[in-house]
């Protein structure tokens, strides 16, 4: 086992680029390709968290033979501890929960997203800008402050999926978020290399020419929004598994929207392994700043960190926007063959003009 | 019924008197209501101005607000007089902090012709630096002069102007709608009567025709970004004394700017001031009056002007601006 304060240092850093990631390349699809202005990222990672604490927390309660009704808001604690002590003997059904609580977090991310895209997407630029993060705060004042769904102001606790693990439960779950995050890169990069990418960047690049050509851009950015959505849900759920609660007060339009966005712009619009770079750099620099904040808050003139973290925020996303706007890694054109390919195609291509 | 105290605690209530204390309740309520509409309609014109005539939809107005609260604040305890004296200086600070932002970064970004969207993204990394910058204000006095001002309440600073059987009318229920009028028909004369108004409406309508005409757009934009910090500070100066706060003030209530001024239909300063009038009565006047029937409902408030901002954008985008638009 690696010594206490740096495994908690690695861990905080590998969980921060996980989470981020997911988010990010979800926000890469819906703005990045499709040129949507999602402001309203943290509406569906609320509706992830509120998949695993709400939905399946009670799946869980019920299982475990408690009150899934007003006890399970009133006396969450004890309903969750009994849950837990359950399926800390109960393996099968403890990875059948966790499989079934990311299933029904997607799904419901999804449906979300359709939800407010069907209406918003009438808009344009700044008004669909405001309107998705309208959405996103009427969802979160909402949750904050309807206690039956995941306990309004106090939160609820959700289910150890893996609490069989025993000592192993944290770096299991860390493998299970970093495992979702590399298969969320790969699907994003699929997507980027399919034919709907490429009809997306179309839609992004000119919708005029998208529409004369006989394609709905209308649907493209529904397609978009949806598994965007899907996307950033599972980054919701995710959260709240690894953290065992459920609170609608930690999805901020801060960390759940604007941080994604600083991350696509830094990291370069569109491009997922750029993204991927900026969540790393930035995720490390974030977790160094508040891990060493009394030493740096003691070189600088007793200057909490905290705020230095918004001022170094700020800073990149003016930065970028003013002098480097294609960010980090600038986008390049995708081929969907390798080179070796496409001279193949070519020579043979050549081969049957020349014999007929 | 006859067991409830009356006004003053001690004797019993005659129905003329429980319906007379029921009236002055109801009173308080209509002013604080009318009080907040009017300092959120204030800063509603801010961003319609900055979006009619730079396309830059302000999300530092948030930090902008929260500074405008901190100086008021600030001034008013260093010397202890009346925060109102403070106000105008506040203002103006904030109003030099637009045109800082103008000139340092929109500028570049509008020549270059930027997308709305980048220049609101560039607009909220100001927001964060304002926001860090008014915190580290906020330590400084801590650690210097002990003062723990992470959350600031002065409205009892505020003088009440009449005291009718125990229900004080404050200042600020008479100074915000006044002030929010003022600047009704101060911004409406500018911008009809004057030479500076009438360019400043010409280049926000079309800048190439009008800097052909000889018009400097460039300072019609500073001009603009001016008053637009002026206003986001004055709206936040005033908010001490309606309210407490942090220095999170504007970024808790940015969303309630953001409704009045698309209910207002961006288009218009005075549809802004309108559409931030009418998102405020509302949220405070529609969440007070339904709390009696539905006790629940309070918590929901910010529901309201949230859902006002949405049913406009779906329904009819153009907001009120575009219903009294001259064809």
């Amino acid at each position: 086992m690696i010594e206490g304060g740096l495994f908690y240092i690695l861990v905080n850093v590998a969980f921060n680029i996980g989470i981020y990631l997911i988010l990010s390349l979800s926000l890469n699809i819906e703005t990045g390709f499709t040129n949507i202005p999602q402001f309203g990222r943290l509406t569906a990672a609320l509706v992830g968290s509120i998949a695993v604490g709400g939905v399946i927390g009670r799946v869980a309660a019920m299982l475990a033979g408690q009150s899934t009704g007003e006890e399970f808001i009133k006396a969450n604690a004890h309903v969750i501890s009994e849950v837990n002590s359950y399926l800390s003997i109960n393996p099968h059904a403890s990875i059948l929960l966790l499989i079934l609580a990311l299933v029904t977090s997607v799904l419901l991310g999804a449906l979300i997203g359709l939800l407010t895209a069907l209406p918003a997407l009438r808009l344009k630029e700044a008004y669909l800008g405001i309107t998705l993060l309208s959405f996103g705060e009427i969802l979160r004042t909402f949750t904050y402050n309807y206690e039956p769904l995941i306990g309004g102001t106090l939160g609820v606790l959700t289910p150890a999926f893996l609490g069989f693990a025993t000592e192993f439960e944290t770096v299991a779950l860390l493998l299970f978020v970093i495992l979702m995050a590399v298969s969320c890169f790969a699907v994003a990069e699929r997507i980027s290399k399919s034919p709907l990418g490429r009809v997306m960047r179309a839609v992004r690049d000119s919708e005029l020419a998208i529409q004369v050509y006989g394609r709905s851009s209308m649907r493209v950015k529904i397609y978009a929004i949806v598994i965007g959505s899907a996307m950033a849900a599972l980054a919701g759920a995710l959260y709240t598994i690894f953290t065992k609660t459920s609170r609608a007060d930690v999805f901020t339009r801060y960390s759940w929207t604007f941080l994604p966005w600083a991350y696509i712009m830094l990291g370069g619009v569109g491009n997922n392994l750029g993204v991927t770079l900026a969540v790393i750099i930035m995720s490390i620099a974030r977790s160094m700043i508040s891990i060493y904040k009394h030493e740096i808050s003691g070189y600088l003139f007793n200057i909490d960190a905290t705020w230095l973290e918004y001022i170094l925020m700020g800073l990149v996303i003016i930065l970028i926007t003013m002098f480097r706007p294609q960010g980090m890694m600038p986008e390049r054109p995708t081929f969907t063959l390798s080179r070796g390919r496409i001279e193949e195609v070519r020579k043979r291509v050549l081969g049957e003009r020349a014999s007929s | 019924m006859s067991s409830s105290q009356c006004i003053d605690g001690k004797t019993l209530c005659t129905p003329e008197m429980m319906f007379e204390k029921g009236v002055l309740r109801m009173l308080v309520i209509v002013l604080t209501s009318l009080a907040y509409a009017s300092i959120l309609a204030i800063g509603c014109a801010a961003i319609t101005l900055l979006y009619t005539s730079t396309r830059v939809f302000n999300f530092a107005h948030a930090s902008m607000v929260s500074w405008g609260f901190y100086l008021t604040y600030i001034f008013y305890r260093l010397t202890r007089f009346s925060p109102y004296l403070f106000m105008p200086l506040a203002t103006l600070i904030v109003g030099l902090y637009g045109v800082a932002i103008y000139l340092l970064v929109i500028k570049r970004l509008i020549h270059v012709k930027a997308s709305e969207i980048t220049l609101m993204m560039v607009t909220l990394g100001v927001d964060f630096m304002l926001f860090a910058f008014l915190n580290i204000l906020i330590d400084f006095f801590y650690y210097n002069f002990r003062w723990d001002i992470k959350t600031v309440n002065i409205v009892l600073r505020d003088p009440t102007l009449v005291s009718i059987a125990d229900t004080d009318i404050k200042a600020i229920y008479v100074v915000a709608p006044i002030v929010a009028l003022l600047l009704l028909l101060l911004m409406h004369m500018f911008l009809t009567k004057t030479n500076t108004g009438i360019a400043m409406r010409a280049s926000i309508e079309n800048p190439t025709l009008s800097s052909i005409l000889g018009i400097d757009v460039d300072r019609v934009y500073i001009l603009a970004w001016f008053i637009g910090g002026l206003f986001a500070g004055l709206s936040g100066s005033l908010l001490t004394m309606l309210m407490q706060g942090s220095s999170t003030i504007g970024s808790d209530i940015i969303v309630m700017y953001f409704a009045g001024s698309i209910v207002g239909g961006l288009q218009s300063i005075l549809g802004g001031l309108f559409g931030g009038l009418l998102v405020g009565l509302s949220e405070r006047l529609l969440s007070y009056s339904l709390s009696s029937i539905f006790p629940w409902i309070y918590s929901y408030r910010f529901v309201i002007p949230l859902s006002m901002l949405v049913a406009t954008l779906l329904i009819y985008p153009r907001g009120l601006a575009g219903l009294v638009e001259r064809r």
